[in-house]
């Protein structure tokens, strides 16, 4: 029995109920007023951090904006909100309810991504009615934002997903990883005058992919490395965020 | 017909510990089942299992013929389930929770607004609907959760201690209810420690303790375990032993153990046996130091139906039992 359901019926499903998660975490975490001030605030604050001071155009720095508001705004609540319902007992609402254990983390991500993308929004309108921005190639930047918001918010919920109800047992391996990448993806220290070693590390950060596409969309010159290899490398990081931390719960679940 | 609910060997393990231990049961449509059994004693583990919350070390169950682990989506479809928090979300209202709980499983928009203004109804809950939950008090959250494991009109309702710590009026209301849903052809799977609610609610009972189904009866075997169980506990200034067999020619009384410095008189009239205790003290001239009559404890009604002690866990996770002399 249960055999009887069309993958199509069993999609759609799937996907309106990962949505509601979704919709229900944007509603009560993101769009609180403490989220929206770190969202919009937090990336602007290390932008000026790591900026001010350096001899960079304005044209160099958007992207590292553009790239910083991707990469923190979508990484960052996630991993406050599932250990929050793990400890009200309310993620047991999810793992009881009819649907597979990917559509809670797809809608589970889905909210950072949506957040993400909002608050990418800022330093577009900053660049363009301030700096006179300019999209030169609209799908290459768009697949940059879109993408990199996907691979953040999955990397976000995966670190999400260690077993624990402590905010700060997630915090601590996350941040342990997400700076670190801000040193070796070219966000500081541009790749080409990294040692070769540091630059192979570099090509495994999708952090190193935000930057490409983004700088490509914007009409400036970028590591020398394919658009679709980009794509490609924003892509499978999501698929293998996605994949960790489905195993993560798997393992939840036997624990608990 | 297919049984609502049926468990084969389900086991769960934590390490070396077995919380929950080659367990099997069947619980068919339409019943009250009880699950009862002192605290650690694996009943909200068996309920976590066959909900799907978490995965089973071994064994299988199926709800409405869906296998747990296998069609785990079908079977979730038909269940509607209160854990044993109250896990309502604090930062939506208590409309915002329902809707949300509706949108899990699937109902269309205005099937979900029609359904959570009649749980409302139903709860008491419709003055506040738009309250945030936060503000709400420890019963209105309980009753909230009750309405949200409603919303799909499951067949199968799994409540875990649902009227733990509540305040009478709305323990009679969530009484009242699960009577109403079991008369409308709900299967209830009710997990308590409350013998007294398990026996009023209940078709069948199974008593859990260390993981094992100790028996699985009838309400009326429990009620007639929980007569036999009422006591008169006295302390006299002397407390000699020997006073033992004296006390057992009171009235009515059918057994005495000696416990610490007291005697326990197992009896099924205790008034009566309190007045013979009083005679029997003023005949020897025995000062009496305190006397009590006591009610049934789980620990006795699990001995008197199953003939071995409840051995608690939670210090020692040894899972010996042992026979009752």
């Amino acid at each position: 029995m249960g055999g009887d359901m069309s993958i199509l019926t069993r999609l759609r499903k799937e996907a309106s109920r990962a949505w509601a998660i979704g919709w229900k975490d944007i509603r009560v975490y993101y769009l609180s007023p403490p989220t929206l001030m770190f969202g919009v605030m937090f990336p602007f604050a290390l932008f000026f951090t790591f900026t001010v001071g350096r001899s960079l155009s304005i044209t160099q720095m958007l992207p590292i904006l553009f790239s910083q508001t991707v990469f923190w705004a979508a990484s960052t609540v996630g991993p406050v909100v599932i250990p929050l319902e793990r400890r009200t007992k309310t993620f047991d609402r999810y793992l009881s309810a009819p649907m597979s254990l990917l559509s809670v983390i797809l809608g589970k991500s889905l909210a950072g991504v949506v957040f993400g993308l909002l608050v990418s929004v800022i330093p577009f309108f900053v660049g363009w009615l301030f700096f006179s921005l300019q999209v030169v190639d609209i799908l290459l930047f768009t697949l940059g934002i879109l993408l990199s918001c996907v691979a953040f918010a999955a990397m976000g919920i995966m670190f999400a997903s260690i077993p624990t109800e402590s905010v700060g047992n997630i915090m601590m391996p996350m941040n342990f990883i997400r700076i670190p990448l801000l040193f070796v993806s070219g966000i500081f220290i541009p790749i080409e005058s990294l040692p070769w070693i540091g630059q192979m590390v570099s090509l495994f950060s999708p952090l190193t992919h935000t930057l490409i596409l983004i700088r490509q969309g914007l009409g400036i010159a970028a590591y020398p490395v394919a658009p679709v290899i980009s794509v490609a490398a924003l892509l499978l990081s999501s698929l293998l965020f996605f994949f960790v931390s489905r195993q993560f719960h798997e393992i939840n679940k036997r624990r608990e | 017909m297919t049984s609502a609910i049926s468990v084969t060997s389900l086991t769960k393990k934590f390490g070396d510990f077995t919380a929950v231990d080659h367990i099997s049961f069947e619980v068919e449509q339409g019943e009250v089942f009880g699950f009862l059994g002192p605290n650690g004693a694996g009943k909200t583990t068996t309920t976590r299992m066959l909900t799907g919350i978490s995965t089973p070390t071994a064994g299988t169950a199926t709800i409405m013929g869906h296998d747990i682990l296998h069609h785990a989506f079908a079977a979730k479809e038909r269940m509607g389930v209160v854990t044993d928090l109250s896990n309502v979300y604090n930062d939506l209202s208590a409309w915002d929770n329902l809707i949300f709980t509706a949108k899990l499983y699937g109902l269309e928009r205005h099937h979900r607004e029609e359904k959570a203004a009649e749980l409302l109804d139903m709860f008491g809950l419709q003055e506040v609907r738009d309250d945030n939950v936060r503000e709400f008090s420890g019963g209105m959250k309980r009753r909230l959760t009750i309405a949200m494991a409603l919303i799909n009109d499951a067949d199968v309702l799994f409540l875990d201690e649902p009227t733990t710590a509540l305040d009478v009026q709305s323990v009679r209301t969530i009484r009242r209810l699960i009577r109403e849903l079991n008369e409308n052809g709900t299967t209830i799977f009710l997990t308590t420690h409350n013998m007294q609610e398990a026996n009023e609610l209940c078709s069948t009972i199974a008593i859990i303790n260390q993981g094992k189904i100790g028996k699985i009866g009838t309400p009326e075997e429990l009620k007639q375990a929980m007569e036999k169980m009422h006591s008169v506990e006295v302390a006299f200034e002397s407390g000699r032993h020997s006073l033992a067999s004296d006390l057992e020619g009171i009235e009515g009384v059918r057994e005495v153990q000696k416990r610490g410095d007291k005697f326990r008189l197992f009896t099924l009239t205790p008034p009566d046996t309190l007045s013979g205790v009083f005679t029997f003290a003023r005949e020897r001239g025995l000062r009496i130091l305190s006397i009590n009559t006591l009610g049934p404890t789980l620990e006795d009604v699990f001995v008197e139906l199953t003939g071995e002690e409840i051995v608690h866990r939670s210090n020692s996770q040894t899972s010996k039992k042992k026979r009752r002399k």
